[in-house]
């Protein structure tokens, strides 16, 4: 394509997603799109789809009538944040212009192209996008139910479980043993549970200092891994203690009874367990078709549109976006691209060629951030990182520059959850 | 940090290229700016030239 040529044409470009020569469309008649899921993803495309065609019916469908926001939760839970900092309502959606369904989407029929909501309204669709986000896969380790998670939080749907796993450490003795364990790609956030740890250990450290963090991981490398490695070594030598893969880290089932985490190599016995355990597309991509044997939906990478169901688009944590991580910044660069595809798809144009950037900050204590870069665009049929470009921070950054990230991971926090949900 | 938002497309092009070139201090955008061509990068900066 030639984005010279296009370039003169309406560009959008935003945070995190680039789609040259977006249409400018004028259908003839209101069409008709529904949203499933108004986290990241689904409030940002649903807003982006109504900016697109202001003509169109554009309906959410969720779930919860307040968001909870997993980016940043890891600093509720070391006593940094409040829970308050992370709920958003659906004011500035509704105001956009999109109307909002608070019911949960429980039936898609692709063929008569209509949603079932849980009060049996249908809600008719010409397109119909899906960012469901993840659930947990209940099945997916030993021991490890909905009842486990009550005394094991995941805590990785922000919340309850958030505020669970936090009292639990705030009421745990000084010298008590905290146990996470970590699952096998792929699952939201992959530097997440690492953020976790560092900010677990840094309030182990200046409050609980007789405690430890043991981190029993399934994996033998992780994101920023030389980095949060050198953070540790030097922060918390004595309070965190990661167990890799290949020296026993993963962990085979749980035993909620007795608090018990049991790996190839051996049994640990936690004062507070916070289990991330395997995951997920969101229940209604099974229910939808749109998920394929791995439990991940596969997807056009220029339109988001499901390879295996035709006029549904599925974007977010719940697609395989090929090289792209499963995080908020990429589910929101995912719904702009996939709005325009939709808005173009609509009006009968041809999808625009997308690029996309993500960028993960991760907080490994107070003042001190790092980050995982990454562009994006479509080649042969995937999501591939644009060679060149992207990377983590640099493993010599001084200090200063480690707190300027810090501050520019909280400000893209209160940049992105004010374009979606202010 | 500046907004982009109305800034003159010229002044945007060249920071890119500093970026891209390593020339102008960075903690992400020099990572971000590989991955856009020159042609891209103009087309970018004329949108964000024509916010207000
Ligand atoms: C601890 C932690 C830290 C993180 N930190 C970061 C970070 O720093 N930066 C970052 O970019 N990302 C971060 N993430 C990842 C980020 O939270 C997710 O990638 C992001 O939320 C994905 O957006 P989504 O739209 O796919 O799903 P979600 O944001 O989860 O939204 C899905 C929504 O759909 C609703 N829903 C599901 N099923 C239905 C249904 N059937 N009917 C109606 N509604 C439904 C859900 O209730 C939910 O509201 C973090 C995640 C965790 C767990
Ligand atoms: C989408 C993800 C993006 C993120 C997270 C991001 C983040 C940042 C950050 C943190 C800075 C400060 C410099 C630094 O520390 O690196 C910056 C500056 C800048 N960014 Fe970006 N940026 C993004 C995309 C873009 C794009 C697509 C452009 C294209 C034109 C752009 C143009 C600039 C310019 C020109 C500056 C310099 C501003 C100044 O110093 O006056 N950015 N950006």
């Amino acid at each position: 394509m030639s984005t010279r040529h296009r370039s003169r044409r309406d560009v959008l470009a935003g945070l995190g997603a680039v789609v040259l020569a977006a249409p400018s469309v004028s259908a003839q008649t209101a069409p008709r799109v529904v949203v499933i899921g108004g986290g990241f993803g689904g409030a940002t495309a649903a807003r982006e789809v109504k900016r697109l065609l202001p003509n169109a019916e554009v309906v959410l469908v969720t779930d919860e009538r307040t968001f909870t926001a997993c980016p940043f939760s890891n600093l509720v839970l070391a006593g940094m944040r409040d829970i308050s900092a992370q709920q958003f309502g659906y004011g500035g959606v509704e105001k956009a212009g999109v109307r909002i369904a608070f019911s949960a989407a429980k039936a898609v029929d692709a063929r008569a192209r209509s949603v079932t909501l849980g009060d049996g309204t249908r809600l008719a669709f010409d397109r119909l996008i899906a960012s469901p986000g993840i659930d947990i896969r209940w099945d997916g380790l030993e021991g490890y139910n909905e009842a486990a998670a009550e005394r094991m939080p995941h805590a990785w749907k922000a919340g309850d479980q958030t505020l669970l796993l936090r009292r639990q450490l705030e009421a745990m003795d000084d010298g008590g043993l905290v146990v996470m364990s970590v699952p096998a790609n792929p699952f939201r956030c992959p530097p997440g549970p690492y953020e976790r740890a560092s900010l677990i250990a840094h309030y182990l450290k200046t409050r609980k200092p007789k405690s430890k963090l043991l981190v029993l991981d399934a994996k033998d490398a992780f994101s920023k891994q030389r980095l949060f490695q050198a953070a540790w070594k030097s922060i918390y030598p004595d309070h965190l203690e990661w167990v890799s893969l290949s020296t026993g880290g993963k962990v085979l089932s749980v035993d909620p009874a007795t608090m018990t985490l049991i790996t190839e190599f051996g049994r640990h016995t936690a004062a507070v367990a916070n289990v991330i355990p395997p995951q997920k597309a969101a229940t209604i991509a099974t229910t939808a078709g749109i998920a394929d044997a791995t439990g991940w939906c596969p997807i056009d990478p220029a339109t988001f549109e499901s390879r295996l169901v035709a006029n549904i688009h599925v974007l977010g944590d719940a697609a395989i976006a090929g090289a792209m991580p499963k995080s908020a910044f990429a589910a929101n660069a995912q719904a702009k691209v996939c709005a325009a595809a939709v808005a173009s798809l609509l009006s009968g144009a041809p999808a625009p060629e997308p690029k996309l950037v993500n960028t993960c900050y991760s907080l490994v204590a107070p003042e001190y951030g790092i980050s995982v870069a990454g562009v994006y665009h479509p080649v042969g049929g995937v999501l591939a990182e644009v060679k060149g470009s992207g990377g983590t921070s640099r493993l010599d950054a001084a200090p200063d520059v480690r707190a300027a990230e810090a501050l520019f991971a909280e400000g893209w926090f209160k940049t992105i959850t004010h374009e979606v949900f202010g | 940090m500046p907004p982009l938002a109305g800034r003159s497309a010229a002044d945007i092009v060249r920071l890119m290229a500093a970026f891209r070139g390593g020339t102008q201090p960075a903690t992400v955008m020099d990572r971000i700016a590989k991955g856009f061509s020159e042609a891209e990068t103009e087309a970018i900066a004329a949108w964000y030239a024509g916010q207000k």
